[in-house]
């Protein structure tokens, strides 16, 4: 009994000693490994956040992918890679952004795409439907659809 | 001056002895340039920039360098040996070696800037698109708040962003966070033990700014604090190439010192020794206090940015709905929008946009299926869209700066009396929070009570006591309302000096305690709770040594800006009498300033069918 006390002190001691860390996950980009370091935790709630890897690319609704990620976990390449890779990591809230006509995202890409920033928002936000027809989309449709938007 | 001298001497014959040529050269030219760099080299190599580059600390031996990978320091020696580093770094440039010239552009620039180097910088391909793609045009000082559901992450975070000169928005920034390499070890028993002993290694990630929001804003619901940072552009190149330096290399990860805060301190010194922040970090590193440190040096932080969590926003929305929308947003989140569409033309996007947020919220949590999420994601965007009208409610721009939160540490010093007996208690708490602290900056209903302990003087009989160590208490109280559900908890360890009411005899017990419950808010200021929980006790004190048993729990907590009450009836049911017991506990604080307070505890216990009483007033003096 007093050594499973011992050992239950020194466990909480240690504990908080690792409070201060910070897990960095190894596998790079995207959010899948990120949503594990959850598990650890005292109560595991992301535990049901699932990574789904069988898709080729992000699909509308799911936050947490590695497709398309720079290996070394930076924003590079030309426009569209840059776009797409966007798209990829940001979709739900550019799809939020799109219904609206405003916001962060449409002001990166407008960056991006070195664009007025007002015309992107206004054709985003009325091409809403063409962008996000159902769904299912994901986020190569999306890049592709931004583009002929952007360009018409 | 004499050995330093004859080393270097050493260092110059052995690379300048190679060819009959060279060692002509050395020969002419001793007193023109080497001889002089030499000298120079002697007394630079004490200079704090090198020191710091190097990430030298003093020890009880002499300089130690931080860095544990073998490939930071050129020299065998120089780890612990700064002007054999420093020797070495200089007879690299002297080099062909460009590969490894490469690793170095932080310490070239040191070289240059003193005349070491005459050659350029060589071309270098990666890091060239290391810094091609960051396009640095500054530095932000991240700090993300507590998240109560991961042991590592209680006390916050700290991460760099490097800022960047794209075009758009700072989501095309970079962080770069430093943090222990634990994969696969997470669930391990010996996570905490492992990274006691600095079994993981530490190393640095970049990552673009809109994972980092997604990761701590999005999935964790965690603000994040960003301290902008005044730096020249010399400063700022500097700062890049020695991230550069340093992000090839491991070290490793000591969860309560060497860790991910500390190591930006010794990065900040770095780019501008004076700064001389890791120094102030020797003992503890606690994320929140480097975030202080770096503010109160003069000048150094420009402006302060605040993102909140996503749960923090889609609160702030609720907030300003008005009745009819709110009814509306609980009928949209189940995917009816009857009433959405009978709400006024204007009242329809804010009730879309906040049911769009809190969908996104609940498939993080994991309350949603994929499936649904998409369906309800996609309907909800459809009818923001076609809302006539946009936007009206305010966006959170305006958070509690951590900065201005009470210092980590605490020491205490009251008087009280116990069943009639005076007493006088010493008490010092190294971190961090209870409920009845001055919220100020701190996650509401978050507490990490570490190692508090105090020691009495009882004046009837002059004597002195250890009272009690609280090893260890967190609590968790979160307000459940129709949109956010989540779980209150207290775990608490601590040893305490008990009286037996019986025989009157004292002695000490460790306890233990995990409980669970919930927790309803009134208002911001008023929060009832409610928790069952298991408890333990043990000590040779004890009849049969230990009990066993399972409490119920009451509370109140109250809090306003100068002031906060937590009121608590606690019934314990044990299997041995001395712990049964039921007991009443109630703490007030008035904060006179930032970092000082006056409490008054005051405790009644039943048990053995007698009575303990105590109150206890004390200041409190956070540092």
């Amino acid at each position: 009994m007093k050594k499973v006390l011992l050992a239950s002190l020194m466990l909480s001691a240690a504990v908080v000693f690792s409070a201060p860390a910070q897990a960095v996950d190894s596998t790079g980009c995207g959010l899948g490994s990120m949503a594990w370091r959850g598990q650890s935790g005292i109560i595991p709630q992301l535990a049901a956040v699932t990574t789904n890897g069988t898709f080729g690319t992000q699909t509308f609704g799911i936050t947490f992918g590695t497709s398309g990620c720079d290996p070394n976990g930076r924003v590079t390449g030309g426009t569209q890679k840059m776009v797409l890779a966007f798209l990829e990591n940001n979709l739900e809230q550019f799809a939020m952004d799109a219904a609206a006509g405003q916001g962060e995202t449409l002001t990166t890409l407008a960056g991006i795409m070195n664009m007025d920033e007002k015309t992107v928002a206004e054709k985003t936000y009325q091409n809403f439907a063409v962008l996000f027809p159902n769904e299912n989309v994901d986020a190569v449709d999306v890049t592709l659809k931004f583009y002929q938007i952007m360009k018409a | 001056m004499n050995g330093h001298g004859w080393q270097f001497s050493r260092v110059c014959l052995y690379q300048n002895g190679q060819t009959l040529m060279k060692k002509i050269v050395l020969a002419v030219g001793f007193c023109f340039g080497l001889c002089r760099t030499a000298f120079a080299a002697d007394t630079l190599a004490d200079l704090p920039e090198w020191l710091a580059l190097g990430h030298y600390q003093k020890g009880w031996f002499g300089y130690e360098g931080t860095i544990g990978s073998d490939n930071f320091y050129v020299s065998p020696e120089g780890k612990n040996n700064p002007l054999k580093e420093l020797e070495a770094t200089v007879t690299l440039f002297q080099s062909d070696d460009v590969e490894k010239k490469c690793l170095f552009p932080a310490r070239y620039m040191f070289l240059k800037k003193h005349g070491l180097v005459s050659t350029p910088f060589p071309s270098c391909a990666e890091f060239e698109q290391f810094k091609e793609d960051l396009q640095p045009a500054g530095m932000t000082l991240l700090f993300t708040d507590a998240y109560m559901n991961n042991s590592s992450s209680l006390f916050g975070h700290t991460l760099l962003r490097v800022d960047t000169a794209r075009k758009g928005t700072q989501l095309l920034a970079h962080g770069i966070n430093y943090g222990a390499w634990t994969q696969g070890y997470e669930n391990s028993f010996l996570y905490a033990v492992y990274g006691l002993a600095g079994f993981y290694p530490g190393g640095y990630t970049v990552k673009p700014y809109y994972d980092i929001i997604n990761t701590y804003n999005n999935i964790e619901n965690r603000d994040i604090w960003e301290y902008n940072l005044n730096l020249t552009s010399e400063e700022l190149d500097l700062f890049v190439a020695h991230i550069w330096e340093v992000g090839q290399t491991t070290t490793p990860y000591y969860f309560f010192t060497q860790n991910c805060s500390y190591m930006l301190m010794e990065l900040f010194d770095a780019v501008r020794p004076e700064l001389n922040l890791a120094a102030g970090f020797k003992g503890q590193t606690i994320p929140l206090d480097t975030i202080k440190a770096v503010n109160a040096r003069e000048g150094l932080v420009k402006s302060v940015n605040y993102r909140p969590s996503r749960q923090r926003k889609i609160r702030y929305r609720i907030k300003q709905m008005n009745e009819r929308q709110y009814d509306a947003f609980l009928d949209a989140i189940t995917l009816d929008l009857t009433e959405t569409q009978n709400l006024p033309e204007d009242e329809k996007a804010d009730v879309l946009e906040t049911a769009y947020q809190y969908v996104q919220y609940q498939y993080v949590a994991g309350d949603l299926a994929l499936k649904d999420y998409r369906q309800k994601s996609f309907q909800l965007l459809r009818a923001r869209n076609q809302a006539a009208a946009g936007q009206k409610f305010d966006e959170l721009k305006e958070g509690q700066n951590p900065v201005l939160s009470h210092d980590s540490m605490m020491v205490s010093l009251g008087v009280g009396v116990q069943n009639g007996d005076v007493f006088e208690q010493l008490s010092f708490r190294p971190a961090y929070h209870l409920v009845t602290d001055r919220g100020y900056g701190f996650l509401s209903g978050a507490e990490i009570d570490f190692l508090d302990v105090s020691f009495r003087h009882y004046d009837k009989h002059d004597k002195y006591v250890l009272d009690k160590l609280n090893v260890l208490q967190l609590s968790s109280f979160s307000p459940i309302n129709a949109v956010f559900q989540a779980m209150s908890y207290r775990i608490g360890l601590d040893v305490s000096r008990q009286i037996n009411p019986k025989s009157e005899d004292e002695g000490y017990v460790l306890n233990g305690n995990v409980g669970g419950g919930g927790t309803f808010a009134l208002s911001d200021h008023f929060w009832f709770y409610g928790l069952s929980s298991v408890e333990a006790a043990y000590g040779g004190f004890l009849p049969n040594n230990q009990w066993f048993g399972a409490g119920l729990a009451a509370g109140m907590i109250v809090s306003f800006e100068k002031a906060a009450l937590q009121a608590e009836v606690k019934k314990v049911f044990a299997t041995d009498k001395i712990g049964s017991a039921l007991k009443w506990h109630l703490t007030a604080d008035y904060y006179f300033s930032r970092n000082q307070a006056l409490e008054t505890i005051f405790t009644y216990t039943q048990n053995y069918g007698k009575n303990q009483n105590e109150v206890l007033v004390r200041l409190k003096q956070y540092f």
